[in-house]
């Protein structure tokens, strides 16, 4: 039997200030030096649609863009961001209006049980970015940090090809705020009824 | 999971990382290097060989130099794909873990990968089943899980897939410490077993990587055995690189990778087989030749007899522009 | 309008607008979103009318009892799933994203020992440490559960005992996740540790200590949980066919790798009653389990699905984190979240069992399966979980879809200590499925016959039963195989591709919801029960406790309303997350949901509607006979013009009671035998489905690359063809990880090796190859709509495929899954050094001689293909049992027409004979209770 070691956990250094653009609106939080950014992103700034899944950096469910380039959070250490510019899924639509690549993921199917999908939108929002028309393959590429179970990829993909083609084409999502159906409907209030019924 | 507390430290010139690291060095304080931060900062979130203090050289202006000849430590693996040094690092480097990896992870990171093995790359909670492993709870007095009843050498494999490729093409490794700089041909900068890894001393880190003019003139391939395209650490890899004039084959050399604790360049039956050069039964001579000298360990994911069996067909297939 | 009380909203109506428009300050309620943007109607848009109803859709497949209710509106168009905007903005909140004010976290000791007795437990350094809240030892919580209650045996922390690395020892709430992981490393617990068992058949022995101990039920001393036997047909003559196939399987244990790692958080309310945030498939059965654990009365617990991050089977058991949350979170006064670590996923489990099957499949002269005996050992790891269903369906789901002349199943499954396996995807039929077709290949290369026309000449035909005694009801098996041959241009590649490239087939045969529910009788209550309320709004809030697990069932569940009430979708709210709002639903297990809950709601719904018909009768004055629901309006059937919106319809049905709301149930129809173990497999509709998958072969590695695959799969009727396809896709993404890459793997020490997503190696982007998904609709009788499952018997076919195209390509069966490239390496050197070949890439191709079976067999399929569509279109009903194609009279019991014909669930010495076969040892032991009668 060897001898038990013990790694101790607390106490820490005091935590410092340390501040960054999260999705247009600037954020200090307190953190520790050795805080991962994926831990102050959840626990302290709040955008919980960055997801943790094997937190080691296999899933690509936690990666967010940093000045615009896809990056694991959950193996960047957060003062290496400091003042830097961070997206996450949270900040990919405008205002209500989708952004395409959610748009499309959601109407194509690139979505089921969605826990991966915040880490597959803001690699291929930065891919279309630069590539708006990217093949297949280019696609893959760019999505191969991602791990998905459920949809088996193709139907990621086909959003994706989707995504780019509302891009080329100046399309954005719609906004479900606006009524689906007519809320002041032409016509008459009262019910039509049958020729002749006496009501 | 929560990396056990250490103090971050950014250091922005060569210089100052150096200070840094002496003087943690005197107040007899540990601590590690941390680049793009994806092989460090896992294992830190699994308890593994954690150290009170962290210099990051990430703020380090000078290491992000990344021309035809000269790439700096700080060099992401995704910029190298895409950048100007010769095919060979581009082609190995794309085959990098994931794209989402390579964005944060170096060149000088990758060079440095601590090695691997299935009872060293687990949590604390898991080593702990195990009764600890000596690699990384040193002070426990654990014994090796691979080959037991040893407790001296280490048989962790390093799989990182750069080396073997500036192997081949003759590369030259610049380290900076307190006691100042110093180069070495790449093959020199790995040592002995899997904790050492290489010769860098306390307070020493890789500023960067040179290649020769010459390498120019070489073709090359790397060959890289993994279950999948995506993640997957090398289980083998073969770094080919060679010269053919109309003259036929004039330089030609091979390293190997994933096998065992260091890649290795395999100097000897390269040169043989320049003597006497017939495409490709030398090529299949050479793949025969490799495979009887790297003995490869239980501990990775495929099993040590097939990844050995697997190096003759990398080499050969790494081989194949010498003779199509 | 002219009472003095009464006011009309807005203020007086004399003021008309010009333009048609309301005026503001108006209305009465909530028009908006009611009334529809054209309040004239079109006539009914008679092409989504089935024919049976006078439109012209097509039926091929006959009429439906739904088909009075299809409105046109939702079914069969591909649907974006309800919630999916949720998911794409980062709003759905995850088991980890539920975040309560002031909460703790909490984090769990776990067993550093396979097996061990616990000797002591000694917390009181944790507690005293700054920031711990709770901590909490087995001690605290002394009751069992588990999700079968056959099988109780799991404690939310270990009581004398731990079973696995990684069981359950204590638990502790803290002000940070850091204090807490500290306050572990500060609970000092002596282990005496015990002899632990890691091969599955160990477990068959006697032993010291077993891992559990049944008292009287117990098998003899040894670790076998559940064993089953079942002998059908001519089980003695099968042996003498003259086509044998025999082989040995072993399949590596699996992991569900759903990417959100379990979570939960627990909350004691003000009032005393608990609210427990779970990602759940299946929130019943944690609310029953909690009661019982906590001795808190159900009525006190509120259990609240969160959005599920991928379940797959993974989270269909109660916990014991569950119940630690609550534990701790009751301990402390605050609420409590515990997430896991990927590792942590692992040691709970509930994967797919690591199995070995002995498979033999014999064929008869004529081209029939004379028989199938089976014989199935599985490891169940530390607990019992589902395995005592688990162990039966790894039998009786392989009798169909074939006709087969007899059925010998043995199966067992043995505690070890390993974390325990359970349901996944496929549930207990995959691993034998993929072993029968691959034998049904090697049957008929002994035949010379094409293994397309032998499958399409031996299925059974849609209503008839099984040979134990499932009742099929609609099948698309032939269509199926039918497609997947022309699309996938098999007759040009079988067996004439070069070396390296093969193409294989394989059929699939799955539940759609498991006919018995688990806690009670199904006579005594309804499997799945909706409620739909609708308000003076006009929309329609529908209360379920279906588990949506991003399957999409809020979206099926959602369609089947607003198709019957000819409502847009965002009419339709979906009420499924709260025990509280929500009817009890049996959840996400079996391919239920669709089958039982949509059911359920279609009923709910056509209550509705007759209510709201008859109050448009009240204001026409036309009988609901001659009423059409149309959009947000009911009108006429012949005259569109006059009608009156949902709206006025609903107000003058709430007019009375201020209510407007309807219930709906489904139950089971009687079915199946009478004998031991008759219920298991049984379901109310099946599917089918078969595939194609063409692959590459590197003959010198021994990897293999699927190229494409052609997935047809009858889910009955596509409600939503656009989840439909996406979980064929998904299937065959995960099936493909099962025969080419994934496992489970356990090292010398017995210590899992792999509990991590890096190397557990599901596939990325780059393996999964094109898949051609082909749905069939063989328009399910019972089925919503015609519906059956379409989330785990896509996932079957995909791995036989698989085998039997590496076949193609380099003629080896392999017999051990995953087909790791080392593996396939290792069994094409044998298959060379057995040939006297040096290299690998001169290994001879298999080849395909036709027999003169095969144009009997090619008869026989066409005229079964006959007999088929007659019977589906109500021709011919003639009964029609399992047997008939061995020429026996299905109207007669069977056992009465041969003597050799045998039905039997209790084994004879002559059964369990053969020394070789392993899960007939089991049967070896004595029962405690039988051996003291004995006495």
């Amino acid at each position: 039997m060897s001898a038990p070691i013990h790694i101790p956990m607390v106490p820490s250094d005091p935590m410092e200030a340390w501040t960054a653009r999260v999705n247009g609106a600037q954020f200090t939080e307190l953190a520790h030096s050795h805080s991962i950014l994926l831990d102050v992103l959840r626990d302290h700034v709040g955008t919980l649609g960055v997801k943790r899944g094997c937190d080691m950096g296999t899933c690509g469910c936690c990666a967010v863009l940093v000045d615009g380039e896809p990056v694991l959070s959950c193996l960047t250490l957060a003062f290496e961001v400091e003042g830097k510019e961070i997206t996450t899924v949270e900040g990919l639509a405008d205002g209500h209006h989708l952004h395409p690549i959610q748009q499309c993921f959601a109407d194509h199917g690139g979505s089921q049980c969605g826990f991966c999908t915040p880490g597959f939108l803001v690699v291929s929002a930065a891919l279309l970015d630069k590539e708006p028309d990217p093949s297949e393959a280019a696609i893959k590429e760019a999505i191969e940090g991602n791990l998905c179970r459920c949809t088996g990829y193709q139907q990621i993909v086909t959003s994706i090809q989707e995504a780019g083609e509302m891009l080329r084409n100046g399309l954005t999502g719609d906004d479900r705020t606006e009524a689906a159906s007519d809320p002041h409907p032409v016509g008459p209030d009262e019910p039509t009824l049958p020729p002749g019924d006496a009501r | 999971m929560k990396t056990p507390p250490f103090r971050l430290h950014r250091p922005t010139t060569i210089d100052e990382a150096v200070t840094l690291a002496a003087d943690l060095v005197k107040r007899k304080q540990g601590f590690d290097w941390v680049s793009g931060g994806t092989d460090l900062l896992a294992n830190y979130k699994w308890h593994i060989n954690t150290q009170p203090h962290v210099i990051s050289l990430a703020s380090i202006e000078e290491l992000t130099r990344h021309d035809a000849h000269h790439i700096g430590a700080m060099v992401r693996l995704h910029e190298l794909e895409h950048g100007p040094t010769h095919p060979l690092l581009r082609q190995a480097a794309g085959t990098i873990a994931s794209t989402l990896i390579r964005r944060s992870a170096t060149v000088g990171g990758n060079l440095c990968l601590d090695t691997r093995c299935f009872w060293y790359n687990q949590t604390e909670d898991w080593r702990r089943s195990i009764d600890w492993c000596h690699k990384c709870d040193c002070d426990t007095g654990a014994d090796c899980r691979v080959i037991p009843n040893q407790n001296t050498l280490c048989v962790a494999t390093y799989q990182g897939d750069l080396a073997p490729c500036l192997m081949v093409l003759d590369a030259t490794i610049h380290l900076a410490g307190p006691e100042g700089v110093r180069s070495m041909s790449i093959a020199d900068f790995y040592a002995l077993d899997g904790m050492t890894r290489n010769v860098l001393k306390t307070g020493e880190f890789v500023t960067h990587v040179s290649t020769p003019e010459e390498s120019n003139d070489l073709d090359g391939d790397y060959q890289k055995l993994s279950l999948r395209e995506s993640w997957d650490f090398p289980e083998a890899g073969v770094a080919a690189a060679w010269k053919r004039t109309e003259a036929g084959l004039s330089t030609l050399r091979i390293a190997t990778t994933a096998c065992e604790s260091i890649p290795r360049i395999h100097l000897e039956p390269a040169e043989a087989a320049l003597v006497d050069w017939n495409g490709e039964s030398t090529a299949i001579e050479i793949a025969e030749a490799i495979r009887r000298e790297v003995k490869p360990v239980n501990n990775t994911y495929f099993p040590p007899a097939y990844r050995r069996k697997m190096l003759r067909v990398l080499t050969k297939r790494a081989l194949k522009g010498t003779w199509m | 309008m002219s009472k003095g009380y009464r006011q009309a909203p807005g203020g007086s109506s004399d003021k008309k607008r010009k333009d048609g428009k309301r005026t503001a300050g108006k209305q009465d309620f909530g028009v908006p979103g009611s009334g529809g943007s054209n309040p004239y109607s079109e006539l009914q848009d008679i092409e989504r009318i089935p024919n049976s109803q006078g439109g012209q859709l097509e039926q091929p497949r006959g009429p439906h009892v739904h088909d009075p209710h299809i409105t046109g509106q939702t079914i069969g168009k591909a649907t974006p799933l309800v919630d999916s905007r949720w998911k794409v903005t980062g709003q759905a909140e995850y088991g980890d994203d539920i975040r309560l004010p002031n909460e703790l976290v909490g984090r769990i000791l776990r067993s550093p020992h396979h097996y061990a007795r616990i000797v002591s437990i000694d917390t009181s350094e944790a507690e005293a440490l700054p920031g711990v809240r709770a901590v909490s030892t087995g001690m605290d919580s002394v009751n069992r559960f588990g999700v079968l209650p056959v099988t109780k045996d799991e404690h939310a922390m270990a009581q004398d005992k731990v079973r696995h690395v990684g069981d359950l020892v204590a638990c502790v709430a803290a002000e940070s996740e850091e204090i807490a992981i500290e306050a572990l490393n500060h609970i000092h617990v002596d282990y005496e540790v015990m002899e632990s068992i890691h091969d599955m058949e160990d477990g068959l022995l006697d032993s010291e200590n077993p891992i559990h101990d049944r008292g009287k039920y117990h098998i003899g001393e040894s670790n076998v949980q559940k064993r089953v036997f079942q002998q059908f047909g001519h089980t003695d003559a099968m042996h003498d066919a003259p086509f044998q196939s025999k082989s040995d399987w072993t399949f590596a244990g699996l992991h569900h790798g759903f990417t959100e790692p379990h979570a939960v958080v627990a909350h004691w309310d003000p009032n005393g009653r608990l609210q427990l945030y779970t990602p759940q498939q299946v929130p019943h059965y944690v609310h029953r389990a909690l009661s019982s654990v906590l001795d808190v009365p159900m009525h006190q617990i509120n259990v609240i699905r969160t959005f599920v991050g991928g379940g797959f089977g993974g989270k269909s058991d109660p916990f014991p984190h569950e119940m630690c949350a609550a534990i701790l979170a009751k301990k402390s006064g605050r609420p409590v979240r515990i997430n896991f670590d990927r590792e942590e996923v692992y040691w709970i489990n509930r994967g797919r069992h690591p199995s070995r099957i002995q498979m033999e499949v014999y064929a008869d002269e004529k081209g029939r399966i004379a028989g199938i005996e089976t014989d199935a050992l599985i490891d169940g790891g530390a607990f019992a979980s589902f395995g005592h269903v688990t162990t039966y369906y790894n039998g009786v789901l392989h009798t169909s879809p074939y006709e087969i002349g007899g059925f010998h199943y043995t199966g067992a499954r043995v505690w070890t200590n390993k974390p325990a396996s359970g349901a996944m995807r496929g549930h207990g039929a995959v691993n034998s499925r993929c072993a029968v077709e691959v034998a049904i290949d090697d049957v008929c290369e002994q035949m010379g016959v094409d293994p397309m026309t032998f499958r399409l000449a031996n299925l059974l035909p849609p209503h008839c039963r099984t040979i134990t005694g499932f009742r099929i009801t609609s099948t698309g098996m032939r269509e199926c195989l039918d497609e997947v041959r022309k699309q996938s241009g098999w007759d040009d590649k079988f067996r004439k591709m070069p070396l390296g490239r093969g193409i294989g087939v394989g059929c699939g045969f799955f539940i759609s919801g498991s006919g018995l529910p688990i806690h009670w009788d199904p006579e005594n209550f309804p499997h799945a029960t909706v409620h739909l309320q609708c308000d003076m709004d006009g929309g329609v809030t529908v209360h379920t406790g279906a588990a949506d697990i991003g399957q999409g069932s809020d979206t099926a569940v959602a369609q089947s309303v607003s198709e019957v009430l000819a409502l847009p979708l965002d009419m339709i709210r979906i009420r499924s997350r709260e025990s509280d709002t929500a009817p009890v639903d049996l959840g996400s297990y079996s391919s239920r949901v669709t089958f039982m809950n949509c059911n359920a709601a279609i009923r709910a719904a056509i209550e509705l509607r007759e209510k709201v018909l008859n109050a448009a009768w009240e204001i026409i004055g036309y009988h609901p006979d001659s009423l059409v629901l149309g959009d947000r309006r009911i009108y006429y059937k012949r005259d569109p013009a006059i009608g009156v919106s949902w709206l006025q319809a609903v107000h003058k049905a709430q007019a009375d009671t201020g209510s407007l709301i309807a219930s709906g149930a489904y139950r089971t129809p009687p079915m199946g035998g009478v004998h031991k173990g008759a219920a298991a497999g049984l379901a109310p509709a099946y599917s089918f489905s078969a595939y194609v998958a063409e692959v590459e072969v590197d003959p010198e590695t021994g990897f293999v690359r699927v190229i494409k695959a052609w997935a047809a799969h009858d889910c009955g009727k596509a409600l939503n063809p656009l989840a439909v396809e996406g979980q064929i896709i998904g299937s065959c993404h995960m099936g493909m990880g099962q025969v080419l890459s994934e496992e489970m793997r356990y090292g010398r020490t017995g210590h899992l090796l792999n509990p991590d997503l890096l190397d557990y190696k599901i596939m990325s982007v780059h393996e999964m190859p094109e898949v051609v998904p082909i749905i069939v609709e063989s328009n399910d009788p019972e089925g919503p709509f015609g519906a059956k499952e379409a989330g785990e018997g896509p996932l079957l076919p995909i791995l036989p495929a698989v085998v039997n195209a590496i076949y193609d390509a380099v003629g080896v069966r392999v017999n051990e899954l995953p087909v790791s490239p080392d593996r396939l390496y290792s069994t094409i050197e044998k298959q060379c050094r057995k040939m006297g070949i040096k290299d690998p890439l001169d290994l001879p191709n298999p080849s395909f001689e036709p027999s003169a079976l095969q144009a009997d067999l090619e008869n026989r399929a066409k005229e079964h293909a006959h007999r088929d569509l007659q019977r589906d279109l109500l021709k011919d009903r003639s009964s029609y049992v399992n047997g008939v194609l061995f020429g026996f009279d299905p109207d007669r019991p069977l056992p009465e027409q041969s003597e050799g014909w045998r039905e039997s669930v209790t084994p004879t010495p002559e059964d369990l004979a053969d020394p070789k076969k392993r899960a007939a040892r089991a049967w070896s032991h004595v029962e405690r209770r039988k051996r003291r009668d004995d006495a």
